[in-house]
């Protein structure tokens, strides 16, 4: 499993926050604070906005009311600055699949510029629980469950201050989730994670809980 | 350059850009070959009419695939995952790196046989490469960041064409007029406006797409 040090304390703070798609509103009015130590479980039925709540607080999707605040240990976070903080995994994130698992995590460590040595990704590989014998496959002959792998090892390589995980143990066997369990136990120190989730498992991962309705 | 090494290792693994590029451009020349040839044009017309042939295949050769640079990344749903990853400067110069170099491989492959089959002479090599050159860059810029606006638009294809042509059409204008001097005569003087004119209108669309790429990747 891989013990990071996380980048410094980042807290996402979001007041009364709303969306709507044309008619349709999907949020209401949604508060809370996502704290560096802390797990902050995202639940609810199908449809009551989960995803789209995190999208929100990701800065890929805009709010249709209400005030979403990214700050650091000195202030407010700059949106061009925002994204280094951040790790994501969700179902509507996919990797390269002409690409190598390996030379998947090498691409994003370049982008992100950090650490793409062998050993460190073929170790981020290995914490996910990924068989040295598919690190030099491609992912597009891969299953569902170990793509979700390799998005959830892309989502922490770069030690995140923030990391929001959209149902991570989707496609997953058992012991993919006991991989999840562990990945967010072990980011959780200065870190802040959110998850959306239904799985009464992961449910229970959370410090604190924001039930969304329909 | 880590977007622009992914881009070329992804496209010589699928190949699909250039499989799209290459067939399209090779079916036109032919069509275009076959039915008008060298033969068929007066004299006089040839210079005028195989400049602007010359152009109007590459060109639409290379509207096929150089939107794809963003058009898959929507589609794949690996466009969420750089956008969070990657800063904007460096997905927009790794993508029109790529697309320059797709058009220099289908200038390379194209005109040669374009100059074989229409029995096209050219006075001027050295000024007419260089003109193909600043036309690639220049027709790369524009794509790219047309590609980037449509890309998550449902349609995109038929988006492109529509705001791609108001912005390459004035290019065309001024490479057939480069071709037309080049095949005409060896001197670079009579190239050179023409030159200007393209590498004008190429930093004027990079350093304007430097300034909107951001927002437009982002929003």
């Amino acid at each position: 499993m891989l013990f990071f040090t996380a980048m410094p304390g980042v807290t996402v703070s979001f007041r009364t926050v709303g969306k709507r798609f044309g008619p349709r509103r999907v949020l209401t009015s949604v508060s809370g604070e996502l704290r560096p130590g802390q797990v902050l479980v995202v639940a609810g039925p199908n449809g009551a906005g989960k995803s789209t709540l995190l999208n929100i607080l990701a800065g890929t999707l805009r709010q249709s009311r209400g005030s979403v605040e990214h700050l650091g240990e000195t202030g407010p976070i700059e949106r061009a600055r925002w994204f280094h903080h951040l790790g994501v995994a969700a179902p509507d994130m996919a990797m390269y699949d002409e690409l190598t698992a390996l030379e998947n995590l090498r691409f994003f460590a370049r982008v992100r510029g950090v650490d793409s040595s062998p050993a460190r990704l073929e170790q981020a590989l290995e914490s996910v629980g990924l068989a040295r014998r598919d690190f030099t496959k491609p992912l597009g002959t891969f299953s569902s469950g170990m793509k979700q792998r390799v998005k959830l090892a892309q989502a922490v390589l770069h030690r995140p201050a923030v990391l929001l995980l959209d149902e991570p143990s989707s496609n997953l066997d058992a012991a993919g989730h006991d991989v999840v369990a562990g990945l967010v136990r072990s980011n959780k120190a200065g870190t802040a994670v959110a998850v959306a989730t239904n799985d009464p498992r992961e449910v229970a991962w959370g410090d604190a809980q924001i039930d969304l309705i329909l | 350059m880590a977007v622009l090494a992914k881009e070329l290792t992804a496209e010589l693994r699928g190949r699909v850009a250039l499989n799209a590029v290459g067939l399209f451009g090779l079916t036109t020349l032919i069509a275009v070959a076959y039915q008008i040839g060298p033969y068929r044009i007066a004299d006089a017309d040839r210079p005028h009419l195989l400049a602007a042939l010359l152009w109007i295949i590459l060109y639409f050769a290379a509207a096929s695939g150089l939107p794809r640079v963003f058009v898959k990344e929507e589609d794949a749903r690996t466009a969420k995952t750089l956008r969070l990853a990657a800063r904007p400067g460096a997905v927009f110069t790794g993508k029109f790196l790529f697309n320059v170099i797709l058009l220099a491989a289908l200038e390379a492959f194209l005109v040669p046989l374009y100059c074989a089959l229409m029995s096209y002479g050219i006075a001027g090599i050295g000024p007419f490469t260089l003109l193909l050159a600043c036309g690639a860059v220049a027709l790369a810029a524009t794509s790219t960041i047309v590609a980037a606006i449509i890309s998550r638009a449902t349609g995109s294809g038929t988006l492109f064409a529509i705001l791609s042509v108001p912005l390459v059409l004035p290019l065309l204008v001024f490479l057939i007029q480069g071709t037309r001097a080049a095949s005409a005569s060896a001197g670079l003087a009579e190239v050179l406006p023409a030159l200007r004119a393209v590498t004008s209108l190429a930093g004027v669309t990079l350093v304007t797409s430097a300034f909107i790429f951001p927002v437009v990747w982002h929003e």
